[in-house]
């Protein structure tokens, strides 16, 4: 079982395809659960403690608004931890994590900068889309064993 | 004394494609026919599963049986009826956008499940073409 990241973080569709072909897909929800029962932080995402603004630094620079740290804070353990991710593409403005552009650039830069293997896939936007995703999504995982 | 270890809590969100027969009412029943030690949460869209992980995973395979192609499942950071998050306490739902765009999609991937099951082959992606100048002038010559 090898640990995939999926982007955008917080897809039910990645999620659940990557689940279903046995492997352990590293989402936003997982690292936000751990702040939910763990920290006494009043609202995770919108509030984070110091911590977070400080790891965030390893890999957004200082000059970086304080929103991108927050969200790499978030997402970056999980770009170091995966083995390989999935990166879906072509997505409507308001699919995913709206917000901050900037922060999904820097997420496809981060994965490109690890060199892990990394398939970018169609968003599923008709039936012909899916049946293409759903295969190179089950071909490259196949791949990875 | 016995000394209280922290319980490991996963909740899990289950979503019905928009084309398949499965109800959330009858998602619901059968996580509670189960008998396991688990709370469920029916909702608009299918329901919350809240329990151990391993029980909840056991639970969520069972469901899937189901409609194996038109359920659908993610993890939550959130408890099922956090104030922070549950609408009936009047908590905000910032993810709530992305949960429906995301369910209107579901029905292609269900289609597609079925179509790659009976044997069918992905199409191939559709070439882009370039757009012709000519075209692009009628396009941005329009007068409105």
């Amino acid at each position: 079982m090898k640990k995939i990241f999926i982007d955008p973080p917080n897809s039910m569709i990645l999620f659940d395809i990557v689940e279903r072909l046995g492997h352990e897909p590293l989402s936003t929800m997982a690292a936000l659960q751990e702040r939910v029962d763990n920290l006494e932080i009043d609202m995770p995402p919108m509030n984070v403690t110091l911590d977070d603004v400080i790891s965030g630094l390893k890999y957004a620079g200082i000059e970086v608004p304080s929103g991108i740290r927050g969200r790499l804070a978030t997402w970056g353990p999980h770009i170091d931890e995966a083995d390989a991710a999935i990166v879906m593409t072509q997505a409507p403005y308001s699919f995913g994590c709206v917000g901050c552009e900037r922060s999904n650039e820097m997420v496809k830069y981060l994965l490109r900068r690890r060199g892990i293997p990394v398939l970018w896939v169609e968003y599923p936007g008709d039936k012909e889309a899916a049946m293409r995703m759903l295969e190179s999504t089950k071909e490259f995982l196949e791949g990875l064993e | 004394m016995s000394e209280k270890k922290p319980r490991k809590r996963e909740t899990r969100l289950i979503m019905i494609s928009p084309a398949s027969n499965v109800t959330p009412d009858l998602l619901v029943r059968t996580a509670h026919a189960l008998g396991k030690e688990l709370s469920a949460k029916e909702t608009c869209y299918g329901c919350l599963l809240e329990g151990d992980p391993g029980v909840v995973a056991e639970a969520r395979d069972e469901l899937r049986k189901l409609d194996p192609h038109g359920i659908y499942s993610k993890r939550r950071a959130y408890p099922a009826g956090d104030p922070r998050r549950c609408r009936a306490q009047h908590g905000t739902r910032p993810g709530y956008a992305q949960l429906e765009s995301e369910w209107k999609l579901l029905a292609n991937l269900q289609n597609a499940m079925d179509a790659i099951d009976l044997g069918e082959k992905a199409p191939p992606e559709p070439q882009k073409k370039i757009l012709p100048v000519r075209e692009f002038k009628e396009i941005y010559e329009v007068n409105l």
